[in-house]
């Protein structure tokens, strides 16, 4: 039986589509069986993060409404061995969806894969619903800004009334140097609010706008430091015990960052 | 009707003290009650000085002048104002088939916060969830921002205050706010508001602070 993971956070534009499309690579590279399911229905992104835009036929709306069967709809990855895409549909809108729908899509989805991860759309409304209804577990997606932190509240809020207990949180976009100079909220501060378990923290990385751009999830290049970010994430959802980042050292940015990420300074 | 008609009743209030006269009840029999319970309760008013209202039976000028005098002369409190309080009591509601009931009933406020009703939040109250309660609340964990408490009684917070407290919300200015770690939006005691000091060094850490109000002002002392 599969895991249904919900990748949400609440506010727009803090990565949750990025996280989405890299942990559900990372976890197909892994060896795992893996469908990516987007439920941001009217503004679906998940295909051009993946590079799968052009291969859609049908599409999540299709499924619940039973236009299609459910293995038509889903578009495998060609790159990656057990990596799927259920994409949205960018013609209708959220209230195509109800959530009992999503429970029944996502009950015959845990049969086929190890592993289903759910890209969530920004907001508290229909949607959001959706996106969290079939899900066991929750991943918050966050970036060291105030306004993103007050939304992962109210959403860890809104997924602990609908008994989805012990959310994760990831940081994104962390800037190591700016919250040593005070500029930034450092990982402390946020987990202090939160008082959720933290995942895995990634770091700024312009690797990470242009392996978007590519549709080539930046999980993959081992030269990426938001990719060994990720990988360490992917780890982690399978159970393994990998620590995590610490900023409190007081080594030059880049040695610091290998030492965090897992490689070894030369 | 008539059996349920009760004598004049004395209630409290933020003001003073609000006078509450049935319907259709007898002035005489009413200025005379009115007189009684003011002698008799003359050492608890002595000196005071409030603003009296009254409920139920709407009074004459003439016999709110009575009434007044009645006041002044045996209470020895120093009245500043005497006058029909417009909102409906709740005796009467039951007795007028009018809208009135659409009207919030303003009663006397919550005194139980020495011992009284009390919530227990066993939780973190998160940002969007609002918590209401008449009595006294106790939380057991943060309150973050844009988490809302509103307690008729006093309002605890066994850990990091970050969110927005009002305490006595129905008028009790006794009321306090109490927290381990006390760094609100912002906090109101009955009619007072305050914020926190932008430019204050925050602590970290257990440092436990009471906000109460002190001359209409919210202080704040470390305990």
């Amino acid at each position: 039986m599969g895991e249904v993971i919900v990748i949400t956070s609440g506010k727009g534009g803090v990565g949750k589509t990025t996280t989405t499309a890299n942990i559900g690579t990372g976890l197909a590279v892994s060896g795992k069986k893996v469908v990516l399911v987007d439920t941001d229905i009217g503004l679906r992104n998940l295909d051009v993060v993946m590079g799968l835009e052009n291969r859609i036929v049908y599409d999540l709306v299709d499924v619940v409404e039973k236009t299609c069967r459910l293995k038509q709809a889903l578009i495998k990855d060609k790159r990656y061995d057990g990596l799927y895409l259920l994409p949205a549909a960018q013609t209708r809108d959220k209230n195509s969806v109800k959530p009992e729908q999503m429970i029944e899509l996502c009950d015959e989805l845990r049969q086929e894969f190890d592993y289903i991860i759910i890209d969530c759309p920004a907001g508290i409304e229909q949607g959001f619903k959706n996106a969290i209804a079939g899900a066991d577990r929750a991943i918050v997606v966050t970036t060291p800004e105030v306004s993103a932190v007050r939304d992962a509240d109210r959403i860890i809020g809104l997924l602990e009334s609908q008994e989805i207990r012990n959310p994760r949180l990831i940081v994104n976009r962390v800037r190591a140097d700016m919250v040593k100079r005070g500029d930034m909220m450092s990982i402390e501060d946020i987990v202090d609010i939160l008082a959720i378990g933290l995942i895995g923290v990634v770091p700024d990385d312009e690797q990470i706008i242009i392996s978007t751009n590519k549709g080539e999830p930046a999980v993959t290049d081992n030269k990426s430091m938001a990719g060994q970010a990720y990988r360490n994430i992917t780890k982690r959802i399978m159970g393994e015990d990998v620590p995590l980042m610490d900023l409190n050292t007081s080594d030059g940015f880049l040695s610091k960052m290998k030492r965090l990420f897992g490689i070894k300074p030369a | 009707m008539e059996q349920e008609i009760k004598g004049i009743v004395f209630k409290g209030n933020s003001e003073g003290l609000i006078i509450v006269i049935p319907e259709n009840y007898d002035f005489e029999q009413a200025l005379e009650e009115i007189e009684r319970k003011v002698t008799s309760a003359s050492r608890f008013f002595k000196g005071a000085r409030m603003k009296v209202a009254y409920r139920g039976q709407k009074l004459t000028p003439e016999q709110e002048e009575a009434v007044k005098a009645i006041l002044d002369e045996k209470s020895g409190a120093i009245i500043e104002s005497f006058a029909r309080d417009e909102e409906p009591v709740r005796e009467h509601i039951s007795h007028q088939n009018n809208n009135t009931h659409k009207v919030p009933v303003r009663g006397p406020f919550f005194t139980g916060i020495d011992e009284g009703s009390c919530k227990f939040i066993r939780s973190t109250v998160r940002n969007g969830v609002r918590i209401e309660y008449n009595g006294n609340v106790v939380v057991l964990g943060d309150v973050n921002p844009g988490a809302e408490i509103v307690a008729s009684g006093n309002v605890i917070v066994l850990g990091i205050l970050r969110g927005m407290v009002h305490a006595g919300a129905d008028g009790n200015k006794d009321a306090f706010i109490y927290a381990l770690n006390l760094k609100p939006t912002q906090i109101r005691i009955a009619e007072a508001i305050a914020r926190m000091p932008e430019d204050e060094e925050s602590a970290h850490g257990i440092c436990p602070e009471m906000a109460t109000v002190k001359d209409g002002v919210i202080i704040v002392e470390q305990m």
